[in-house]
């Protein structure tokens, strides 16, 4: 590919030469990482725009704060990428996460009589809470997968239905801090730091890396990049398409739920109308880092950078002085915006540098 | 080189009611001296043409003669490099579609440029649907002047049903009242029976020939000759992208227009397949695999025969003939209605590709881009079939770039290099990447549907040396092709398709190109 490249007759030799090479070397690096490019450029610019305009931006305690900030939506956003790898969405993520927030308090709040025997799950309630929740996305899946409902009704749906569960669970109440398990609590406060870093970011960080190896490393991972890349023909390929369509969509399913528990610990209280914002968070975060709305293309290092994006933005522009609070929010959108304006033309770039290939 | 043959029409006057008078009549469309080249071939050589009014056209040629260049020049697709086009006596010039449209051209495509999801009377006032004096759609009136169109033209079809509820015979028809309806003096049919059953062609005819009656000219394009002959009042051949004939279709015998489309010059490229081949002695082998009675209603009826271990059995048939319903009833993406599939003589019903993947099927696709994933690296797309296989369930990717490596260099994909993207290569080498993908486990039964469709000489070679290894190696081989040079070429037996059926086999004798397409 490289080779074979005529030099134009009379090309300058020597010095501009050179630099045209590098040059051209550099484009191609580039637009072969070109969904990296854009979303890496955008948050160094944020990086050093928020540490030159504010004061505490650039701090151990605001990273700290960062963190335990975005983690449970990082969790949750590794969910969304194996969904969105295969060109399907779930629109259900906050709602689940709430209802399986909201679960495990109700756990863990109460006991059963059964069979003569009083039974208390306490703290292993978070396990059945987080089995509901994949159970919740294998239903998603099974739904959208083998029955052929678009994963943006199905999801549609489930939202609604996951947000009446955690209505139905609570009575519309919201349980206090007692009933959040303590371990949650503990787990996803900004003091508790390990190494300095704060417990949920320890979290989000494994799922992040279990979740990279799973997409990068396993047949699994591959299934769902080429089903996303082009289903008919991995179907045509041997691939059950169904399948991975479904167990993405279980994926995203637990890990809403795991960001949902996690969010209770953080707030110290099961609120049955609270998380709503996860969803666009997490959609945003993971669209913001490159993966294509489309499936196929994209990955957890592309989130990953979508998260501290994400992160960054929303923390910075609070340590703004003298920006109105009211207009953050304005701001923030516009903000992304720009960002997503410069992945498009990032491809762009890609695609001019595949027609010269 | 041969004397070209030109029995000119016009010479020849025919006094029949239906049919017009070419002595007296003035042509409504004259193509003169029409050239148009694609970058170095030649699609169209110095061709002229001419159309009457009132009259069925049939145009006939080989893939490649040329067919659908000139079709395209006259709808406005394509313009000529040399030439003119007059119509009326008058010469014009199609910058696009639209202009030709605009002059009375309509196009009826093989794949239909209809609203699947729109009613009849909406297809039928596409783009110009009548509205009130509140400018909103009349649908009664719509309703009222489509169903008159239609019946006009002997077409009975409730207007207000949705298209895609229509067969395909009933669509067609729809299309050609649209075209009629918008103006349209000269109407052009691309294989328009190639998906029809019989009554429903006939069906078709009764329509065009009202056409006729009502001063519409017709260009009649089709492979099958037995419709042009039952049809069209003339006949004109291409070959090789030059005019070779243009005669009466009256007392023309099919076995006559074949010759006249493969001709005999020896100058040609396909020089061996047009000759004839004589077909190797039966293969003795154990039998891999056999279909009896296999049906599906509306795509293949009673189709039975057997592929045995490093034999390649070669089906020849056109478009729309079943070929590849019964590839994708072997590979479990259709399901037979009756008959039987063995595979080394177990019953098989692969439900699913997946299913007959691990039966040891495998089926390269007439349509790469069903095959291929385009924006992953090339050893993505090798390995995917067999990813358990070779890498196991967590996986290295040098190991696997390694194994992709290899069968990449097998097959010739140039460059060779497996994490190019596999949309970056060039068309015949996506095909190379699609069947390595394959040969990453050794197939029992390899279905090769078009294998070498749109390849430049050097890669069809190439693919076609390997499908010869592949029979050494006792694959047992189904090549399924529309050419059929290829055909000829490569088979050790040769089945020929013809709507929905097989027609023909032969075996250990000599076969020429001519005697395929006489059955087909």
């Amino acid at each position: 590919m490289a080779q074979g490249i005529p030099q134009p007759i009379g090309a300058p030799a020597g010095e501009r030469r050179a630099s045209g090479d590098l040059g051209n070397r550099v484009l191609r690096l580039a637009s072969r990482n070109a969904r990296l490019i854009a979303p890496l450029t955008t948050l160094i610019a944020l990086f050093v725009f928020f540490s030159l305009v504010t004061d505490v931006f650039l701090s151990t305690r605001n990273f700290q704060n960062i963190v335990s900030q975005i983690g449970p939506v990082a969790v949750a956003a590794c969910g969304i990428t194996f969904v969105l790898l295969c060109a399907e969405i779930d629109l259900s993520i906050a709602s689940v996460a709430t209802f399986t927030g909201v679960l495990s308090a109700y756990i863990f709040g109460n006991s059963w009589e059964m069979f003569g025997i009083t039974l208390n799950l306490g703290v292993w309630g978070v396990l059945v809470a987080a089995i509901v929740a994949a159970g919740i996305g294998l239903l998603n899946g099974f739904f959208v997968a083998y029955v052929g409902i678009p994963s943006f009704m199905m999801t549609l749906a489930m939202l609604t239905i996951a947000a009446g569960m955690a209505e139905y669970v609570t009575k519309g109440r919201i349980l206090p801090a007692a009933s959040v398990p303590g371990e949650l609590q503990d787990l996803a406060s900004a003091g508790n730091r390990f190494l300095g870093i704060p417990y949920i970011g320890i979290v989000a960080l494994a799922v992040l890396i279990v979740s990279d190896v799973v997409l990068s490393y396993t047949k699994f991972g591959r299934y769902v990049y080429m089903t996303g890349g082009n289903r008919e023909a991995a179907e045509m390929s041997g691939v059950n398409t169904r399948r991975v369509v479904m167990l993405s969509l279980m994926v995203a399913g637990f890990t809403a739920g795991l960001a949902g528990m996690l969010f209770t610990g953080r707030l110290h209280n099961a609120n049955p109308a609270g998380g709503t914002e996860l969803l666009i968070q997490t959609i945003a975060a993971v669209v913001l880092g490159g993966t294509s709305l489309f499936g196929g293309e994209g990955g957890i290092k592309n989130t990953f950078i979508g998260l501290l994006i994400f992160g960054i933005l929303s923390n910075g522009l609070n340590l703004i002085e003298g920006l109105s609070i009211h207009f953050k929010d304005a701001l923030e959108g516009i903000i992304l915006v720009g960002a997503l304006l410069l992945n498009v033309l990032a491809l762009r770039l890609e695609r001019v540098q595949t027609r010269a290939d | 080189m041969d004397e070209p043959i030109v029995l000119v029409g016009r010479t020849t006057p025919n006094p029949g009611p239906q049919t017009p008078d070419p002595g007296a009549a003035e042509p409504l469309l004259t193509l003169t001296g029409v050239s148009k080249r694609f970058g170095g071939a030649l699609a169209l050589d110095d061709v002229g043409f001419d159309l009457l009014p009132g009259e069925i056209h049939g145009l006939i040629g080989e893939n490649g003669a040329g067919k659908s260049t000139l079709m395209k020049i006259l709808s406005g697709v394509h313009s000529p490099d040399e030439g003119e086009i007059a119509l009326r006596g008058e010469t014009v010039r199609f910058g696009s579609p639209a202009e030709a449209k605009a002059r009375g051209i309509g196009m009826i495509y093989q794949e239909l440029s209809v609203m699947p999801t729109l009613t009849v009377a909406e297809n039928v006032y596409l783009g110009r649907q009548p509205t009130n004096r509140a400018g909103l759609v009349d649908w009664k009136r719509m309703r009222q002047r489509s169903a008159a169109a239609l019946r006009e033209l002997g077409i009975t079809i409730d207007v207000t049903e949705r298209l895609g509820k229509l067969s395909l015979g009933q669509q067609q028809l729809v299309e050609i009242g649209r075209v009629v309806f918008s103006g349209a003096d000269v109407i052009v049919l691309d294989e328009p029976t190639s998906a029809l059953s019989g009554p429903e062609a006939e069906r078709l005819f009764a329509v065009i020939r009202g056409l006729r009656a009502r001063g519409k000219s017709l260009i009649f394009i089709s492979h099958f000759l037995e419709d042009v002959l039952a049809v069209a009042d003339r006949v004109t051949v291409l070959k090789n992208a030059r005019h070779v004939a243009t005669m009466p279709s009256q007392g023309v015998t099919k076995h006559r227009l074949i010759e006249l489309m493969i001709g005999r010059d020896a100058t040609s490229l396909a020089e061996a397949s047009e000759g004839g081949t004589t077909l190797p002695p039966p293969v003795n082998s154990a039998p891999v695999l056999e279909l009896t009675g296999l049906s599906l209603t509306g795509q293949f009826a009673d189709v039975g025969l057997t592929v045995r271990a490093g034999e390649i059995v070669g089906v020849f048939g056109f478009l729309g003939a079943g070929m590849t319903e019964v590839a994708r009833t072997l590979f479990g993406c259709l399901r037979p209605l009756t008959g039987t599939m063995r595979l080394n003589g177990r019953v098989i019903r692969p439900a699913s590709p997946m299913a007959a993947t691990r039966l040891g099927i495998a089926y390269l696709t007439e349509n790469r881009r069903a095959t291929l994933f385009p924006r992953h690296e090339v050893y993505k797309n090798i390995t995917l079939a067999h990813l358990n296989r070779l890498v196991g369930p967590v996986f290295r990717h040098p190991s696997e770039i390694a194994v992709a490596g290899s069968l990449v260099n097998r097959t010739g994909v140039r460059p060779a290099n497996p994490t190019m993207r596999a949309g970056h290569l060039s068309g015949g080498n996506q095909q190379k990447v699609v069947l390595a993908k394959w040969l990453t486990r050794q197939p029992k039964l390899l279905i090769l549907n078009e294998p070498t469709r749109g390849m430049d000489v050097g890669a069809k070679r190439e693919v076609l040396d390997l499908i010869k290894e592949l029979r050494a190696e006792g694959v047992a081989i189904l090549l399924l092709s529309t050419e059929p040079e290829t055909v000829i070429a490569e088979s050790d037996r040769i089945l020929v398709m013809s709507k929905g059926r097989i027609t023909k086999e032969f075996a250990n004798e000599r076969v020429s190109k001519d005697q395929l397409m006489e059955f087909a």
